[in-house]
C-alpha cells in the first residue's frame, strides 16, 4: 500500500477521560501493560505497507510526541516520508487557526492542507487513534477501487454494547455495501453497524471535499461532509472482522484492559504475523520476590512484584510490595506501591506513589482514578 | 583525517565450545542471558555508557546470528554517522587470507580499519564476559599514567588464582609480573582480559609478534608478556564489581542465578547503566489463574499457566498448566508443556518439551544423557528439538537431537 497515506487524528475533542486525558491525548493513553493506543493503528498501517504516517494534534501532546518520537520503533524513521507529526500551528494573522472548541475533523484536516498537497500518494488513509485492533488495509483499499466509491468507511457490527453504540457513527448500508443512511450518536440506532472513524479517499478527492467544507464554514465530517453530501456521493462501507476495542470513556478504558487478559483475544492482537510495535523502554525482565502470588493478570518488564496480583494489568517499572494486594486495577508504569496496602477497582496513573497500609477501594463500574504522579 | 580518542575491538569469534550445544549454532557472545540479553549487550551497553563510538566486533565462528542481531547496531546508539559499529569477519587479502590465528592476530588482520580511525587508544574487550564497566576510567587511568598497556585486573580469591592470567603490581600499580594460570600464584589479581593499548606501541608488538613462527598471537600469552620483557609501561587498572567469564555451563548458569538471588549479587536493574538489547516485539507476560512465579525472572511474551521458582524465563516462553520449572533458565520461544518437572535446566531457543516429560530428575541420576560439559547436576537440552511426551531424563545430561 505504498501508494496510501495515512493520517492519524490523534485527538477528539469528543472523548474526554477526566484525569487520564487531562495530560495526554487520548491516542497516548496507556494500554495493556506497554502500549499506547497510537500504537496499535500506526502498526497497522506499517504492516499494509503505509509509509508515509502523519499524526495530527490538538492539545497535551508532548506525551504523544515523546511516545512517537521520530518514528523509529515503526521503521518510520524513512529518508523518504516515513512520519509526520502535525502539531497545530497558527497562520499568518488568524490567530488560533480556526480549531476553537466548536473545532473538528475538518478543521484539523485542513489544518495539514500542507501536507495532503505535498504528499504524492493516490490515496489516504484517515483514522482516529482510539480503537485497540490488529488488521490490514489491503482489502479495504481493493475494496475501495472495485466499487469506485467516493469515500469508503470501515464499520463493525457493534452488538454487545448498545450504550456504547449510541456514541458513534452508525451506517445503513445497502446489499451493494452503499451507505443509504448515516446516524450520528443515534438515541435509538437503526443498525448495529457501527463506524470505526476510519475512511479511504482519494487524496486530491478529499482535498477538494475539506476545502469546500472549510469554505462553508463546516466543522464535523460526519455531519458536515459525509451525511451532508449523501446523495451526491458514493460512500460505500467496508466491514472490519475481528476484535475491535472501543476507548471513548473511563469505563471502556478499564473494561478493554481487562480484556486482553482474555487469551483468545491477546492472541489475536498480539501473537499473529502482524506485530503491534511500540516505544523500546530497555527495561529489565521483571522480578519476582519470594512471597509473590499473581493470578490472571498481565505484567510488563522492568516490574518488581513482591505482593499478591490478580486480575490486573501492570505496566513497565512498577514496584508491588510485600503484602499488598492488588485487585481488578490498572497500575501505570513507575508506579510504586508499599507494603501491606489493598487496592481493588483502581486506575492508577504513571509514577504514582502509594506509602504503605493505604487502602484505595472503587466500584466494578466506576473505578478509582490516582492522576499522574499523585503521592498518598 | 578524523580521529577518535578510542577505538573498541570486541573479541567475538571463539566457539565456546565448552558451553555445549548452546554454541552449536551460536557463537558464545550470542548466546541468551539474564533473560533478555546475549551476552555480547554487556560489552556493547558498557562503550555505549563510556561514550565509545566506534566499535570494531570480530567474529568468525557462527557468524550469522551474531551478525543480524548487531544489525546497525541502534539498540547500544551504536548507529553513528561517523564511527559507530562494525561486524569484521576475517577477509580475503591479495597474498593471502587467513582465519584469525589467536586474539592479537584477529587485531593485526584489521591494524588498517583501526588505522581509519586514527585513535590514540584501542581498547580491546571481550565478548563472553558478564559486568558493568566504565571503560573511559580506564582509559582516563592509562592516559594519567603515561601507559603503553593497561590491563584491567580483579581481585580473585586465592584458591581460583591458577585458573587466571595472574599479574604482580607494584605500589604504583605498575605491572612487574604476568604468569599465564600459574601453578603456584604470587598474587590474586587476576586479568580480565580487558585491555587499553596506545596504539602506535600496539602496532609495533602485532607486526613483531606476527613475524614470530613460534607465537600463538594471543594478547595474554605473547603480547602482554613481550612488552613486559621490554620494559614498556604495562599498569594494572583495578576494577571493583561483579565480573563473571560465563564460558562454562557451570558458570553461565550461576551468573543467571546471580540475578535473581535476593538481594542480587548482579544487579541489572540500573537506570543509571541500562543493558540494552535488541528488544523483542511482544505484549507483557500473562501470568494465568493458578499460576505461581516466585523468586524468579520474567519477560515479555511469555504465559505462565504453571510454577516457576528461582528460574529465568526469556521473552515468549510459555509454561504449561500443571508445570513446575525449577532452578532453570529457559531460552527464548521455549514450551514447557502440562505437568513437566525441569529442574537446574537450560533449554535451548524455541525447543519444545511435551507434556508430563522430568528433565533434571535427581532420583535418576545420571543416565545415557550424562555429558562431559555439564556439572553440578546442571543439564542442557539444545534449541530447536522436541522432547516426546513422557521423557524423563537425568542430571548433568545434554540433549542434542529431539527424542
Amino acid at each position: 500500500m505504498k501508494d496510501t497515506m495515512g493520517i492519524i487524528l490523534a485527538e477528539n475533542p469528543e472523548i474526554r477521560l477526566n484525569e487520564l486525558t487531562d495530560i495526554r491525548s487520548v491516542a497516548a493513553l496507556p494500554f495493556a501493560g506497554r502500549y499506547r493506543l497510537i500504537d496499535f493503528i500506526l502498526s497497522n498501517m506499517v504492516n499494509s505497507g503505509i509509509i508515509n504516517v502523519g499524526v495530527t494534534t490538538l492539545f497535551n501532546y508532548s506525551s504523544l510526541m515523546d511516545h512517537v518520537g521520530n518514528g523509529n520503533a515503526w521503521d518510520l524513521n524513512r529518508k523518504t516520508y516515513g512520519l509526520f507529526f502535525l502539531p497545530p500551528y497558527i497562520r499568518g494573522g488568524d490567530m488560533g487557526l480556526g480549531i476553537g472548541p466548536n473545532g473538528g475533523n475538518v478543521d484539523l484536516l485542513y489544518s495539514v492542507m500542507t501536507h495532503l498537497r505535498r504528499s504524492r500518494q493516490s490515496y489516504v488513509l484517515i483514522s482516529g487513534g482510539n480503537l485497540v485492533f490488529n488488521t490490514t488495509f489491503e482489502e479495504l483499499l481493493n475494496f475501495h477501487k472495485e466499487t469506485e466509491a467516493d469515500l469508503t468507511v470501515v464499520y463493525h457490527r457493534l452488538t454487545d454494547k448498545p450504550e456504547q453504540l449510541s456514541r458513534t457513527t452508525v451506517y445503513e448500508i445497502n446489499d451493494d455495501g452503499r451507505v443509504i443512511g448515516i446516524e450520528h450518536n443515534p438515541k435509538s440506532p437503526k443498525t448495529c453497524y457501527s463506524g470505526m472513524g476510519i475512511y479511504i479517499v482519494e487524496r486530491t478527492r478529499l482535498i477538494s471535499m475539506i476545502e469546500e467544507a472549510h469554505a462553508k464554514g463546516n466543522h464535523d465530517f460526519i455531519r458536515d461532509v459525509l451525511l451532508g453530501n449523501l446523495q451526491n456521493l458514493n460512500i460505500y462501507a467496508y466491514e472490519h472482522k475481528g476484535f475491535v476495542g472501543r476507548v471513548d470513556s473511563i469505563k471502556s478504558y478499564y473494561d478493554n484492559n481487562m480484556l486482553m487478559l482474555d487469551d483468545d483475544i491477546r492472541r489475536q492482537l498480539f501473537g499473529g504475523e502482524n506485530l503491534i510495535y511500540t516505544k523500546v523502554k530497555d527495561q529489565v525482565p521483571t522480578r519476582y520476590g519470594e512471597n509473590s502470588a499473581v493470578s490472571d493478570s498481565l505484567i510488563a518488564d522492568g516490574c518488581h512484584i513482591d505482593g499478591q496480583v490478580e486480575n490486573s494489568i501492570i505496566f513497565r517499572g512498577v514496584n508491588i510490595g510485600k503484602g499488598t494486594v492488588v485487585r481488578n486495577s490498572i497500575i501505570m508504569q513507575n508506579t510504586v506501591i508499599n507494603e501491606n496496602c489493598d487496592l481493588e477497582n483502581v486506575v492508577i496513573d504513571k509514577e504514582c506513589t502509594l506509602r504503605p497500609n493505604k487502602r484505595l477501594i472503587g466500584q466494578p463500574n466506576y473505578p478509582v482514578i490516582l492522576p499522574k504522579r499523585t503521592m498518598i | 583525517m578524523i580521529s577518535t580518542d578510542c577505538v573498541a575491538m570486541i573479541l567475538a569469534g571463539g566457539q565456546g565450545s565448552r558451553l555445549g550445544v548452546l554454541t552449536t549454532t551460536v557463537a558464545k557472545p550470542a548466546v541468551p542471558f539474564g533473560g533478555k540479553y546475549r551476552i555480547i549487550d554487556f560489552a556493547l551497553s558498557n562503550c555505549a555508557h563510556s561514550g565509545i563510538d566506534t566499535v570494531g566486533v570480530l567474529t568468525q565462528y557462527q557468524p550469522l546470528e551474531l551478525n543480524t542481531y548487531i544489525g546497525s547496531g541502534n539498540p547500544w546508539d551504536l548507529n553513528r554517522n561517523s564511527g559507530g559499529i562494525y561486524v569484521l569477519p576475517p577477509y580475503q587479502k591479495a597474498e593471502s587470507g587467513e582465519w584469525y590465528k589467536g586474539t592479537a592476530n584477529a587485531i593485526y588482520q584489521n591494524i588498517e580499519f583501526i588505522d581509519k580511525f586514527n585513535p590514540k587508544y584501542v581498547l580491546i574487550l571481550s565478548g563472553d564476559h558478564i559486568y558493568k564497566m566504565n571503560y573511559d576510567e580506564m582509559i582516563r587511568f592509562h592516559e594519567q599514567k603515561g601507559a603503553d598497556a593497561t590491563v584491567a585486573v580483579i581481585e580473585v580469591p586465592w584458591e581460583e588464582a591458577s585458573r587466571f592470567g595472574i599479574l604482580t603490581a607494584d605500589g604504583e600499580s605498575h605491572i612487574t609480573e604476568f604468569a599465564e594460570k600459574p601453578a603456584e600464584p604470587k598474587s590474586n589479581l587476576a586479568s580480565m582480559g580487558i585491555y587499553v593499548f596506545s596504539w602506535p606501541v600496539l602496532k609495533r608488538y602485532l607486526t613483531m609478534d606476527e613475524r614470530n613462527p613460534e607465537s600463538s598471537n594471543d594478547f595474554g600469552k605473547n603480547i602482554i608478556p613481550e612488552m613486559l620483557n621490554n620494559s614498556e609501561a604495562l599498569y594494572a587498572y583495578g576494577f571493583q564489581g561483579y565480573w563473571k567469564d560465563v564460558g562454562t555451563v557451570q558458570s553461565l548458569w550461576e551468573a543467571n542465578m546471580d540475578i535473581i538471588a535476593d538481594p542480587p549479587i548482579f544487579e541489572i536493574d540500573d537506570s543509571s547503566w541500562r543493558i540494552f538489547s535488541r528488544n523483542p516485539v511482544k505484549p507483557p507476560h500473562y501470568a494465568a489463574k493458578g499460576a505461581q512465579i516466585i523468586n524468579s525472572a520474567v519477560t515479555e511474551g511469555c504465559e505462565i499457566y504453571g510454577t516457576v521458582k528461582h528460574s529465568i524465563l526469556f521473552e515468549g516462553v510459555k509454561v504449561g498448566r500443571g508445570a513446575i520449572v525449577e532452578d532453570s533458565i529457559i531460552f527464548p520461544g521455549a514450551v514447557i508443556g502440562e505437568n513437566c518437572v525441569i529442574s537446574k535446566t537450560i533449554i535451548g531457543n524455541e525447543t519444545v518439551i511435551s507434556n508430563s516429560c522430568t528433565i533434571g530428575d535427581k532420583t535418576i541420576g545420571e543416565d545415557c544423557y550424562k555429558s562431559k560439559y555439564c556439572s553440578d547436576d546442571i543439564s542442557l537440552i539444545g534449541g530447536g528439538l522436541v522432547i516426546s511426551e513422557g521423557t524423563k531424563i537425568g542430571i548433568n545430561a545434554m540433549v542434542k537431537e529431539s527424542i
